[in-house]
């Protein structure tokens, strides 16, 4: 849980509508940029934009075959954003629970 | 915006609930220890053990004092700045507390998606796909 450059940022990465929609696409199979394009309806260089935000805070990854590049997910990178709001609200509940016995001590 | 929410009654006055979120010493025993104190625009730290990648230090500004029935502060601990809130209700039993932990913008509404797909199975992602749906109307 350290800090990371806004560029970095997975949660930045995924605020976008159509970058959640690029990895939408990329959780069914890997994808290349004029795919998503298409599946999108919006511009290749759009896309290669929203891509590059993707790889910086590592949520994708490339893969090279001839002239084409294919984009997929890295899995373990989104788990880790779900993981780390899971655990807040684990820890949350479990802060109460001690509020809650702080304050019958205080009483006693 | 998706927001973690927990609500709690307990049966003890609303002013000593206050009394135990805005002392520095109270909010130490049952948080973490702690420079806070009670003036908006205090900045304070929250300090616990480093755990890898997390240097043990949550760093905070206090924005909102509304005794006894609001404080709220920013949370800076991970990859977000994020909002923490506690809403102190006289009730009849004592007091409802409502804890808002805010910021994670983004995030939940691909989350769902993201653990369904991945047949994540744990209980922990379980109690997180029944959060997400049933907070998508609030805030």
């Amino acid at each position: 849980m350290s800090r990371v450059s806004p560029d970095q940022d997975p949660f930045r990465a995924i605020a976008d509508a159509n970058r959640r929609r690029m990895l939408d696409h990329m959780l069914a199979g890997e994808r290349t940029v004029g795919e998503l394009a298409g599946l999108l309806g919006i511009a290749q260089p759009s896309v290669s934009q929203h891509m590059a935000v993707l790889r910086l805070a590592g949520l994708v990854e490339e893969r090279a075959e001839g002239r084409r590049t294919f984009y997929s997910v890295r899995a373990d990178e989104l788990r880790g954003v779900a993981e780390w709001i899971a655990k807040y609200e684990v820890f949350w509940g479990e802060r109460l629970d001690a509020l809650e016995a702080h304050l019958a001590r205080q009483r006693q | 915006m998706r927001d973690i929410v927990v609500v709690r009654e307990v049966a003890y006055p609303r002013e000593m609930v206050w009394a135990a979120l805005t002392d520095s010493r109270q909010l130490g025993a049952w948080l973490m220890p702690n420079d806070f104190a009670p003036h908006i625009g205090h900045r304070f730290t929250f300090r616990t053990k480093p755990a890898p990648g997390f240097d043990g230090v949550v760093r905070c500004e206090v924005l909102e004092l509304r005794a006894p029935e609001r404080v709220a502060f920013t949370w800076v601990g991970g990859p977000l700045e994020t909002v923490v809130s506690f809403d102190l209700e006289a009730v009849a039993r004592g007091t409802r507390i409502t804890l808002r932990h805010a910021g994670f913008d983004g995030a939940g509404n691909l989350l769902p998606r993201v653990v369904l797909g991945f047949g994540w199975r744990s209980l922990l992602a379980k109690k997180l796909v029944v959060h997400l749906a049933g907070v998508g109307h609030g805030a």
